[in-house]
């Protein structure tokens, strides 16, 4: 037997939920948007879980759990060795088998939000595990983290620019933050939000269902 | 002499690169490092070579060389499953050895590794356990790895997951990590040459380092699953 021969590139093709990831550094808003979308797809009549991916402690995985927003079994959290990049794009293996497992245990659920550990602006997702991703910053992290262009921000499928609210009070201009991401990802989609007061989120759940879950 | 084309092949499965999820795992080193005001003084040699010569030459590697001696036989393998979960007595270690396991069958299944998903498939069902050392074992035979060449790899493997935790914790320096593992190869090499009989028991007795492993997370700091 051959076995190099036998070996194939992964198979892309999956029957299952949509995975989701999303990324962007510690503190921007990636456990509170998970927080405001979850009721947004109940409403929207679909079958949610969420992985996390909690850098120190399991923090995110206990606060999404307490919410009361959704079924604490729904949410699993996976360590992240030390390492919040690794365990979403060089090694995912310990995300897949969590999301196949959820999978397993909930065969209605339709689409799964993977929340990575805070990371720099260049880390993303490996598409072995995810099928779309988002990468969240924040207003308050400064005006010029467009122009950094992190892998992370220019690559993702959906930008988040968080904590709008915040703008005025850190010198931010909106306007040329939206300009700025707007040129370093090539006219790729960006949205504000604001998770505190809910602003930008219907906006962001209805993405998620034309582009990943075709409804 | 063995092919170059099965040697590049050993490089491939044993490097870190190749996912498994062992990243995310420390065997008891972050916890037993947290807690040396009531554990003692936390020394990564000891720590190194205890892991080495009382896990995994008498457990893990026994495990792995009779799961490769089962030529893939998997309702055997999943007895040898039953009989791993059964000797590793701290939770733990068995939870991390069986998400390990786990990870290494998602890769080869996806990657197309004979009798992967069959396996895999197994422990979905609750039929076999998945541990990290049973599955690797089958998965090298079934890759036509020799059996010499699936214990090298595995205590290479338990050995750098280690000194890697360590580098990620602070506790050592890169480059200081190299001169652990120059030390312990030796240790590895030698330990490997006790001949395996059929059904050999698997023992495995740190007492210290499942004591850390069951107080792990009281620091409040949990970057390793175990």
């Amino acid at each position: 037997m051959n076995v190099s021969v036998q070996h194939s590139l992964a198979l892309k093709s999956r029957i299952g939920a949509a995975r989701v990831g999303i990324g962007g550094p510690v503190g921007s808003g990636k456990t509170a948007l998970i927080e405001r979308l979850i009721p947004c797809f109940s409403r929207r009549g679909v079958s949610l879980a969420v992985v996390t991916n909690d850098l120190v402690t399991a923090e995110d995985a206990n606060r999404i759990r307490r919410s009361g927003l959704i079924d604490p079994n729904r949410v699993a959290a996976v360590e992240a060795g030390a390492c919040p990049h690794t365990v979403i794009r060089e090694d995912p293996t310990l995300n897949i088998a969590a999301a196949d497992d959820l999978e397993a245990r909930f065969p209605d659920v339709e689409l799964i939000l993977i929340e990575s550990g805070g990371d720099n602006l260049a880390s993303t997702f490996s598409l072995d595990l995810v099928d779309w991703w988002m990468f969240v910053i924040d207003v308050a992290g400064g005006d010029d983290i467009p122009r950094k262009n992190g892998p992370g921000l220019i690559k993702c499928d959906l930008l988040i620019i968080n904590k709008t609210d915040l703008a005025p009070h850190v010198g931010v201009d909106l306007g040329r933050m939206e300009r700025e991401a707007g040129e370093a990802r090539n006219g790729k989609p960006l949205s504000f939000t604001n998770c505190r007061h809910q602003k930008g989120i219907e906006e962001v759940a209805d993405r998620l269902m034309s582009e990943v879950l075709f409804r | 002499m063995i092919s170059r084309d099965k040697i590049l092949r050993t490089f491939q499965h044993a490097d870190s690169q190749f996912p498994s999820g062992a990243f995310a795992f420390s065997q008891g080193l972050e916890a037993f490092s947290q807690q040396q005001d009531r554990l003692g003084k936390f020394d990564l040699w000891n720590f190194l070579y205890a892991q080495i010569v009382h896990r995994w030459a008498s457990s893990e590697r026994i495990a792995i060389i009779r799961a490769h001696r089962l030529n893939s036989d998997l309702d055997a393998l999943a007895d040898l499953d039953a009989e791993v979960e059964a000797s590793t007595i701290s939770e733990p270690l068995r939870v991390g050895s069986r998400r390990n396991g786990m990870g290494l069958l998602t890769t080869h299944e996806r990657i197309g590794t004979p009798y992967a998903k069959a396996y895999r498939g197994m422990v979905r069902d609750g039929k076999a356990l998945g541990h990290v050392a049973v599955v690797q074992g089958f998965l090298w035979n079934a890759l036509e790895i020799e059996e010499d060449g699936a214990v090298l790899m595995s205590g290479y493997q338990s050995a750098a997951s280690l000194t890697t935790a360590a580098v990620r914790l602070g506790l050592v320096g890169a480059i200081d990590a190299q001169a652990y593992l120059t030390k312990i190869l030796p240790v590895i090499a030698q330990v490997s040459c006790s001949p395996v009989s059929e059904n050999e028991p698997l023992r495995a007795f740190i007492p210290l380092s499942e004591i850390a492993i069951s107080l792990h997370g009281a620091t409040g700091q949990r970057l390793f699953s175990n």
